[in-house]
């Protein structure tokens, strides 16, 4: 190993090119490392099985020939499951001390928690793919609104897009995975039931002035605009909610990185 | 090739590194010695830029390790104290995955792999997971990782832990064979390793350097001439009043 000549050593350029491929890299590894557990095959099994028997139940017991129960239930399932995923994406790292090899690897930081994201991303898409026999099954049956079953999945990926950011920055801020689970879950409920009804109108009649659950709907929860998916409507404000929030929560991550530094 | 001056880290009210300078030059193999807790591994991780320094200034390979933590990363080989490797991976997966992340494509790459895995006996384990092998492969991996980009700077915080007897001595030679054109610094508080392949010592207790220099030199200004590191090394921690805690 003394030709040191063989390898160039002068610094690149971080451009385009080298931050997708560094992304790429830390992405290969995580989303191996999710199969290469045998508890992610357990997440994927049981939230299939919850999932689908929502459908089902409405499907047999009602007669009703389309998606919106399975779509219904999603967000109420997404509140343990993707802490679930990403409860040991850093606490891990740091249990297992390959944070500090990660983090002194010539990458940004920013290639180690997108990689991350998009590891997770890719893993909850392909859960959610498990579902699609059901598309297939309403097609042979019936005349399914190929529309707005597509709308729905597309709100279903964004919901899980936004979920797995606030778990991976929960994760990053910890070094147990179980204290990672449980702030996940509770940002989740947070979101999810703070645009239910319900509730909205006992945080209403608690502060009838503020109207704070009406405020919480309206600017914070994610219900609402995961709602719009479902009813078929792909609308501008809402594909700039997850984007903004999910993106707010994945450049929190990078920066809760940063702390360790000081 | 590294430059240390007046480097400071503090953790909350404990001063892990205390006003640190010193230098590390090309063809260099210089041993960081002194007592567990004593700021070997601070300094390499501010060497590794893994942390900043409160103070002062840590420069490698001409790079500030604060502003260019980049350009510092890509030249140097790191063996952290805790030998951190992604258990579940199998090795060969392990090592093409750093050598990546480091940059290596084509040639390059399948050539720094063959070197690295070579030089650290690495051939017989390489379809294992890394959970699987024993703690002496363990921390050849983990050598292997810190080399397989052949870089210009090594940094190896206690790189014999775990190695048996044969291993180490196997370890001083492969040292000993990276220092052309390269300039190493490893951590350690085992005399032996020092004394059989460093140029020079730096010895730090209480996170102060205490001593920088050839063994010789340094039992010369310790007042204890043709004194071993070892005698060396203990004058100069017990003749230390404890500054802080």
């Amino acid at each position: 190993m003394s030709d040191t000549e063989i390898i160039d050593h002068t610094v690149p350029r971080l451009s385009a090119g080298k931050f997708i491929r560094g992304t790429r890299i830390v992405f290969g590894r995580e989303l191996e490392a999710y199969f290469d557990s045998p508890i992610a095959y357990i997440y994927a099994a049981v939230f299939l099985v919850l999932s689908c028997t929502t459908f089902m139940n409405s499907f047999f017991l009602d007669g009703i020939v389309d998606m919106s129960p399975y779509f219904e239930i999603l967000p109420f399932l997404l509140i343990p499951f993707v802490p679930a995923i990403t409860m040991r994406a850093w606490a891990e790292e740091h249990a297992q001390h390959t944070f500090e090899l990660l983090m002194t690897l010539p990458l940004h930081s920013s290639q180690a928690v997108l990689g991350k994201f998009l590891a997770a991303l890719s893993f909850y898409a392909l859960v959610l793919a498990g579902s699609l026999p059901i598309v297939l099954m309403l097609v042979f049956l019936g005349d399914p609104d190929l529309g707005l079953i597509f709308s729905s999945y597309l709100g279903a990926l964004l919901l899980g897009a936004f979920f797995l950011s606030f778990g991976l920055f929960a994760s990053g801020l910890t070094r147990d995975q179980i204290v990672a689970f449980v702030l996940a879950t509770l940002c989740g409920f947070f979101f999810v039931l703070s645009g239910h009804e319900q509730v909205v109108e006992v945080l209403d009649g608690l502060s009838p002035a503020w109207q704070l659950g009406t405020w919480l709907y309206e600017s914070i929860s994610v219900l609402p605009h995961y709602q719009a998916f479902g009813r078929g409507v792909i609308a501008f404000s809402d594909l700039v909610y997850f984007a903004l929030m999910s993106g707010f929560f994945v450049w929190m991550n990078q920066l809760s990185l940063q702390r360790s530094k000081y | 090739m590294i430059k240390v001056e007046s480097a400071t880290r503090r953790y909350g009210a404990l001063t892990a590194v205390d006003q640190v300078s010193f230098e590390v030059g090309k063809n260099e193999i210089v041993g960081f010695v002194g007592p567990n807790g004593a700021g070997k591994s601070t300094m390499l991780k501010m060497l590794s830029t893994f942390i900043h320094p409160s103070e002062g200034s840590v420069t490698v390979a001409g790079h500030d390790a604060v502003t260019e933590p980049l350009a510092v990363r890509h030249n140097i080989g790191y063996l952290s104290g805790d030998t951190p490797l992604y258990q579940e991976m199998r090795v060969d997966k392990f090592l093409r995955f750093i050598a990546e992340a480091r940059g290596l494509t084509g040639d390059a790459l399948e050539q720094g792999l063959a070197k690295a895995i070579d030089l650290c006996s690495l051939d017989t384990v390489l379809k294992q997971r890394v959970k699987e092998c024993s703690t002496g492969f363990r921390q050849r991996i983990g050598l292997a990782t810190a080399l397989v980009h052949n870089p210009p700077v090594l940094l190896l915080d206690e790189p014999t832990h775990g190695f048996d007897p044969m291993q180490v001595l196997a370890f001083r030679d492969t040292l000993r064979s990276l220092r052309e054109n390269r300039a190493i610094l490893f951590s350690t508080h085992i005399i032996g390793d020092v004394e059989a392949i460093s140029d020079r010592v730096l010895i730090i207790h209480q996170g102060r350097l205490l001593g920088d220099g050839r063994v010789q030199d340094l039992a010369e200004r310790a007042g204890i001439p043709g004194a071993g590191l070892e005698e060396v090394f203990a004058h100069l921690v017990r003749t230390t009043a404890p500054t802080h805690v």
